[in-house]
């Protein structure tokens, strides 16, 4: 099954993604740095601290990832075949 | 309207195991001499090459349909064709619409204040092709398989097997252990494999653009009409709002496809010396775009319907920021290709050339390894030299243009802008130091190797051209939903 959303027409989300992108609460800073470059809003702050709000939108890009200096995100792909998919990419 | 054409018999070897189907009878192959890691621009290169040398090849895409995962719809330079690998200029790939000039606007309170037209090329002769991912990396699979790899799709690399330090296979997300004598990494950007591998580190934040594009149909007419054989930059002042400050992010610009187009635009995940807030900034630029930039409301919003947003990162200043330069692009066992290694040309952004150029190499390479029996780091050496001997690799991802625009914050001197945008995006891009150099040193070294090459070259040109007026390419491999991207209902599809 796949999953479409109106603000991002055009590409799908096959379902069993799972937890791909964690937050090592440990490492995080709370420095929002991966809050202010996902285009998904796939993070929020809670408690000083980012945690995943859902990667439900997420296009695997990794700028969360890059920009967070501590190493607090851990980024790996999700399972072959799930997740997003671009119909005009 | 589908703008290719399908042949669902063409061969892709199933993926091993598809959940929900019983494991199948025989047990799956777990050897191989070259295992490819990625199915985008670069990996089927490779993979065709080593194939086509007799070794028992596999490639693995994490993605169901090769090109489904790479974004986004791109204009691929002509250099890649004419210096990249022969069966590409021998091919008849799915091209969405031959690019001949480069047209640079430059906005001043939402008016066109000057256009540089300097950039263009009389037809059939081109500077680059416009494609969709999913087709053209289609195309590529295909004729990786046709030479005999074999096609891993939905198959996810996860991990690298290690004997000794050096890469003698990988781990994939079923857990299956898959042996080579050689890996060759050709997963784009992000790279979690050769990070495992202890090759890599991931990319400092300076070094990666965060790209968004929407792509919007628009009939074939209107794209002539309007644009023609062209594809736009809209270049502006910070205070435009129409995108990031110079150097520190691409204009926006518009993609001219068959009847669509695809605009963009990007902005360094490190700008001026911060982290933006590029969740905001982002779809601002592109909300004051359209509403501003009269050529934009007037020529040709009433024309299009947006079809799909999308977004991924580049690596674009890898080749400029020392710490990702300097990182090893091959292993004992394992090399590293593409955006992957860092090959984004920083001037325009184009990763595509030198994605297939360094493919080729490291098929080369790989072949050399498997024959000679040695995969040891000193042997895989050679992938590098050759890189660096290349007319175009390095020159392309150490160009500065795009960088230096930077300087242009401080003053605001509307001519040396000017300038700027002629030597960097018009004519002077063919400036010896800019491209002229590396085209000239690659004509010669082409024609030395093969004088008949000058006729190929413009036969492809020619046949480029026939094939996306006559809207026929070579057939695809289909998938189960067939590879035409069939808009979908909203909701759950
Ligand atoms: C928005 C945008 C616009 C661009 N525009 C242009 C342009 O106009 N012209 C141009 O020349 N270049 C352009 N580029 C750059 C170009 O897309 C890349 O340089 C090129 O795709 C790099 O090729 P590659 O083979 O290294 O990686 P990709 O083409 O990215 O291929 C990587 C493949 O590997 C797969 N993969 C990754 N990891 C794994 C794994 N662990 N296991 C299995 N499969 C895996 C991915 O699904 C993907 O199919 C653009 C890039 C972006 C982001
Ligand atoms: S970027 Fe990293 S350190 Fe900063 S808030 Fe996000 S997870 Fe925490
Ligand atoms: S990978 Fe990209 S889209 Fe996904 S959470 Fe990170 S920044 Fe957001």
């Amino acid at each position: 099954m796949a999953m479409t959303y109106q603000e991002f027409p055009g590409v799908e989300w096959v379902e069993g993604a799972g937890d791909y992108i964690k937050v090592d609460a440990e490492k995080c800073s709370g420095c929002a740095n991966c809050v202010r470059v996902c285009l998904a809003q796939c993070f929020k702050i809670a408690g000083k601290k980012a945690v995943v709000d859902n990667l439900d939108r997420c296009m695997e890009c990794g700028a969360c990832w890059y920009v967070c200096a501590p190493d607090a995100i851990r980024f790996s792909w999700p399972p072959g075949g799930t997740g997003f998919r671009t119909l005009w990419g | 309207m589908p703008s290719f054409l399908f042949d669902r018999k063409a061969k892709i070897q199933p993926h091993v195991q598809r959940e929900g189907v019983r494991a199948m009878a025989t047990t799956p192959k777990t050897d191989y001499d070259v295992i490819v890691v990625g199915a985008g621009f670069g990996g089927p290169v490779a993979a065709r090459k080593c194939a086509r040398a007799g070794l028992d090849t596999l490639m693995l895409e994490r993605s169901d349909v090769p090109g489904e995962k790479v974004v986004s719809g791109l204009v691929i330079p002509i250099y890649g064709f004419l210096y990249g690998p022969e069966f590409i200029r021998k091919g008849n790939p799915p091209i969405e619409r031959p690019i001949c000039s480069v047209v640079n606007r430059l906005v001043k309170g939402g008016r066109i204040v000057k256009t540089d037209r300097s950039l263009r090329m009389p037809r059939p002769f081109t500077l680059g092709y416009a494609a969709y991912c999913k087709p053209f990396c289609t195309w590529l699979a295909d004729r990786a398989t046709k030479a005999g790899a074999e096609l891993r799709t939905r198959t996810a690399a996860v991990d690298v097997i290690m004997e000794d330090g050096e890469v003698v296979g990988v781990v994939t997300d079923r857990g299956e252990e898959l042996r080579a004598r050689v890996v060759i990494d050709a997963g784009g950007t992000q790279n979690p494999l050769a990070i495992k591998a202890g090759i890599r580190r991931k990319y400092p934040p300076e070094a990666i653009e965060l790209y968004m594009l929407w792509d919007y149909e628009m009939p074939k007419r209107d794209v002539d009409e309007v644009f023609g054989h062209s594809m736009e930059f809209f270049h502006a002042y910070p205070e435009e709002g129409i995108g990031a400050p110079l150097g520190y992010g691409s204009t926006f610009y518009i993609f001219t496809y068959r009847d669509s187009i695809h605009p963009g635009l990007g902005q360094f995940l490190v700008t001026e010396g911060e982290i933006p807030n590029l969740a905001k900034l982002i779809p601002q630029y592109q909300e004051n775009f359209t509403a501003r930039v009269e050529r934009w409301k007037r020529d040709i919003a009433p024309r299009t319907r947006l079809r799909a947003v999308m977004w991924d990162v580049c690596p674009i200043y890898a080749g400029l920021i020392p710490s990702a330069r300097e990182m090893p692009i091959y292993t004992g066992g394992m090399i590293v290709t593409g955006d992957a290694a860092g090959f984004e040309a920083s001037a325009f952004g184009d990763g595509v050339p030198n994605a297939w150029f360094s493919a080729e190499i490291a098929g080369e390479t790989a072949v050399e390894a498997v024959r000679a029996g040695d995969a040891s780091a000193s042997f895989l050496a050679r992938y590098e030299e050759r890189v660096r001997a290349h007319p175009f690799i390095i020159k392309t991802i150490s160009d500065r243009r795009r960088w230096d625009m930077r300087e242009l914050l401080a003053g605001r001197d509307e001519a040396e802008f000017a300038r700027k945008v002629r030597d960097h995006w018009g004519i002077g891009a063919f400036r010896y130091g800019n491209m002229g150099g590396p085209v000239l040193k690659a004509s010669a070294k082409a024609l030395r190797e093969s004088p008949l090459v000058a006729l190929e070259w413009i036969e492809m040109f020619r046949r480029y051209f026939d094939n996306w007026e006559r809207n026929r390419f070579d057939p695809l491999s289909g998938t189960r939903r067939g590879l035409t991207p069939v808009p979908q209902a909203r909701g759950e599809a």
